[in-house]
């Protein structure tokens, strides 16, 4: 655990330092993001964030779809 | 320390941190107001309503774990608590996550914040 501790001191990207003043819920993600070299800490847990957001994204969509697509045409071309 | 700052706290944050934020200046408010999101239980029905919003989705929702405030409360130099590091992922990622950084701050510091967390 302490191993892990020091590697994050020995490379720190700008999720690391930045201050809490200049920090909150709203722009750390775009930090993150706005950032050239994330530690390993944050590169992973952005990627894995971003993966999930993204699936979210695609079932946000297909759900709309889905909902939008006309019940009835479909039936109707069926038939 | 958290003078004029909006945070959000999850039901799986006990009082004592809640305390802590609010006499430290922070003030208590609703998810839509809030500058910070805090909370201990990822998979908790509160966290996860985030977890499932479309200001998560646009990268405007980043979960705290509200251990930050007990490192905080538990540190001389409190500026120098790393907000970053307390991150706090869906439950479903951090298996994952887990894998290839090892375990979270929150967790290696478990024992050392329970045991000081008496104090606050
Ligand atoms: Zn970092």
């Amino acid at each position: 655990a302490s191993d892990n501790c020091s590697k994050m001191l020995k490379y720190r990207c700008s999720g690391c330092i930045a201050v809490r003043k200049l920090l909150n819920s709203r722009n750390f993600s775009k930090l993150l993001h706005s950032c050239a070299y994330l530690c390993d800490h944050h590169k992973v847990i952005m990627e894995a964030e971003d993966k999930y957001k993204s699936e979210l994204r695609k079932a946000l969509i297909c759900g709309k779809e889905i909902l939008l697509t006309p019940r009835r045409r479909q039936l109707s071309k069926e038939s | 320390m958290f003078q004029g700052q909006r945070g959000w706290f999850c039901r799986s944050v006990s009082q004592d941190l809640r305390q802590f934020w609010v006499d430290e200046g922070g003030t208590v408010s609703d998810v839509q107001a809030a500058d910070f999101l805090f909370s201990c239980d990822a998979s908790h029905p509160d966290t996860l309503r985030i977890y499932q919003s479309l200001e998560y989705i646009e990268d405007n929702a980043t979960v705290f774990h509200a251990y930050y405030l007990s490192a905080v409360a538990n540190t001389e130099m409190k500026n120098s608590v790393a907000l970053g590091h307390f991150v706090l992922p869906p439950a479903c990622l951090q298996k994952e996550i887990r894998r290839k950084i090892g375990s979270f701050i929150w967790e290696q510091d478990e024992n050392f914040l329970v045991k000081k967390h008496d104090r606050i």
